[in-house]
């Protein structure tokens, strides 16, 4: 059996509503499991609705979902195969009680143990035993022998981020040990979704995480739109348009913070005007600074143009060319961020890490050109392929230039005038969108026009998960740049 | 150039503001509140105003918390709070925190901090402008000032 078996094997399994899912038996499932491991075919996501376990994968450029049912609370776990599905397999167990057979890690992930009750998702959950007083932390021998100082890193030191915690084993200069604590930013959204009529969810989607409001708007609006076979050309296109907008922004947001943490006064002054005109035209064309809510559906509003302004292309053109200059100046931000944070191609594959973040660190082919919004380049085009901070701000930069010339292009696109409502649709149906930082996945279930399941698949699960590899032997005082640099948001990660 | 900024568009002189060290905490929302107060908090330093953001509750007057109140932030919180010095305020930014907003109370959410604490400054907004938030601050504090109450 080769690789490509694996994908075949999936096809051969039951067909479901949603056209690109299968549900096989448990044996099967488990020949899937052992197929994986010779094959590169990635896993970009795995959740349960309570009945069955489903793993998104991409096969190719299309999207792939093989499901199984749970039997005695239990399913074969995938991180064996795939180190990424293991933060997944511990919030399916956080969640909902439902065992990963053969994991390595059952710690819990999102729940600290101060929730109410246990596994929430569950029809009846149990309610929990009492609170911890303190948090433990197990230390590896290597911390232990050198009696070194545990630093930490979060939840909360006054700026503003959404929360999670490190905890950093530091014997010496540098650190040696890297523990993640999450949970702090979970909102219980898939609790929140049951039952929520399309317009009522969409409201949630667009606050998953603000750096990434349109493509969650945008992917969780695909999602609907598969459920029922809406045409909704002109909808995505006015998604696309948005999604870059928001993409230059969170770009330049994410440039100004880089800039800051090194004391780069220029370059963080240049980019902080130059996304506050980006919001600022947001708000007089587009009706909001931050772009939530512009995919309502049911929405019947006169249709308005969502051409970019003239003045900000070329503000925008003008900025990135000096932002450029001031980036690779000497002492400059990309001389100070070179060989931090590095994040080998090797480990970025490892976890499953896609979107700019993953092409920095050299992964040139993502299967997904033909997916609408979605951008290619190669990692040479931007002169890095480190996997360092420079070489992940430097993807940044260029993609503010590619946005830019897209934006350029982009004229009488229009905000259609109404969005279908979905209010009677059933079925099931898969959606994604390239956000900022990757790619954004939602799947949906209708019954009856209501949410009877929904899962979203953020990027920054797997950057978090990566983040041991890419701390190890930094300096503390290097963890800020290196985390803004990977752009995380822990609000997208715990939902 | 800079004493006409001494006095309002009504005429009325502006107040010179004792210093306001503000400590923030994001406690579980989408941060788009987030994202406007560190808008807001880099204009402050270029203009060198007189509200700063600081990163240790142990220099700051008033703490703002911005999103829903999820329960494992709530001891990150209280911490915050224990350790901030002498007279200290709260105050709620943006709906998730004043009532909860989109993200009203569950297993993992207690819903907005104002509904647990007394707050010396409500303001709602999905999310409020920067414009927005430092109105509301300049006039809680000014306000506090001229009561003698900061």
């Amino acid at each position: 059996m080769n690789g490509d078996d694996a994908a075949a094997l999936i096809r051969t399994g039951g067909r479901t509503t949603c056209a690109a899912r299968f549900v096989l038996t448990p044996d099967r499932w488990l020949d899937m499991a052992h197929a994986l491991s010779r094959t590169t075919m990635p896993l970009l996501g795995l959740w349960a609705d309570g009945v069955q376990v489903h793993a998104l994968f991409m096969d190719g450029e299309a999207s792939l979902i093989a499901s199984v049912a749970v039997t005695d609370g239990r399913y074969q776990a995938l991180s064996p195969m795939r180190a990424g599905a293991a933060a997944h397999e511990r919030i399916i167990h956080d969640l909902w009680g439902i065992a990963a057979m053969g994991s390595h890690d059952d710690v819990p992930w999102l729940d600290q143990g101060r929730w109410p009750v246990t596994w929430p998702l569950r029809d009846r959950p149990p309610p929990a035993s009492a609170a911890p007083d303190g948090e433990e932390f197990t230390d590896d021998i290597a911390l232990q022998q050198a009696g070194g100082v545990v630093l930490g890193y979060g939840p909360a030191d006054g700026g503003f981020d959404s929360p999670f915690h490190l905890r950093l084993g530091t014997p010496g200069e540098r650190i040696t040990q890297v523990t993640t604590r999450m949970g702090y930013a979970h909102r219980g959204l898939c609790a929140r979704m049951r039952g929520l009529a399309p317009a009522q969810a969409a409201q949630l989607a667009a606050r998953i995480d603000a750096t990434a409001t349109m493509a969650h708007q945008l992917a969780f609006f695909r999602a609907l739109a598969a459920v029922t076979g809406t045409a909704m050309d002109g909808i995505s296109a006015a998604g696309v348009v948005l999604g870059e907008v928001e993409r230059i922004a969170t770009h330049l947001d994410c440039l100004m913070q880089a800039a800051e943490r090194v004391g780069d006064v220029r370059f963080a002054s240049l980019a902080g005007e130059l996304l506050e005109y980006v919001r600022e035209t947001c708000r007089a064309q587009y009706g909001r600074r931050l772009l939530l809510d512009r995919l309502l559906p049911g929405r019947a509003v006169p249709p308005y143009d969502l051409s970019p302004a003239e003045e900000m292309i070329r503000a925008l053109q003008t900025g990135r060319a000096e932002l450029r200059r001031l980036f690779r100046r000497p002492r400059g931000l990309a001389m100070q961020g070179r060989d931090l944070g590095i994040l080998s191609a090797d480990h970025a594959r490892r976890w499953g890490i896609m979107g700019c973040v993953g092409q920095a660190s050299g992964i040139e082919y993502e299967p997904r050109p033909s997916l609408p919004g979605y951008r290619t380049h190669r990692v040479g085009d931007v002169g890095e392929g480190m996997g360092d901070v420079t070489a992940r701000l430097a993807i940044r930069l260029h993609e503010i230039g590619l946005g830019v010339q897209r934006l350029s292009a982009a004229h009488e696109t229009v905000m259609p005038a109404s969005i279908p409502s979905f209010s009677d649709g059933t079925g099931e149906g898969i959606g994604h969108a390239e956000g900022p930082s990757g790619p954004v996945w939602h799947w949906v279930r209708l019954e009856g026009g209501r949410i009877a399941a929904w899962w979203c698949g953020d990027p920054s699960l797997a950057r978090i998960q990566a983040l041991p590899d890419i701390l190890r032997g930094a300096t503390y005082d290097d963890v800020g740049l290196i985390v803004t640099s990977l752009g995380l948001s822990a609000a997208g990660a715990d939902l | 150039m800079a004493y006409l900024h001494l006095f309002g568009p009504d005429g009325v002189a502006v107040p010179r503001l004792v210093t306001l060290d503000i400590f923030h905490m994001e406690t579980g929302g989408c941060t788009g509140c987030a994202m406007e107060l560190r808008s807001l908090s880099r204009a402050l330093v270029a203009a060198r105003a007189a509200i700063r953001f600081v990163p240790t509750p142990r220099q700051a007057a008033l703490l703002l918390v911005t999103g829903s109140l999820t329960v494992s932030m709530a001891p990150v919180v209280e911490q915050a709070w224990q350790a901030m010095p002498g007279p200290r305020s709260l105050a709620a930014v943006g709906d998730c925190a004043v009532d909860g907003g989109l993200f009203p109370p569950n297993y993992a959410v207690l819903g907005g901090v104002a509904r647990h604490a007394h707050t010396s400054l409500l303001l709602p907004g999905c999310p409020p402008s920067p414009a927005e938030i430092l109105r509301a601050l300049v006039d809680w504090h000014t306000s506090g000032e001229q009561a003698g109450t900061v």
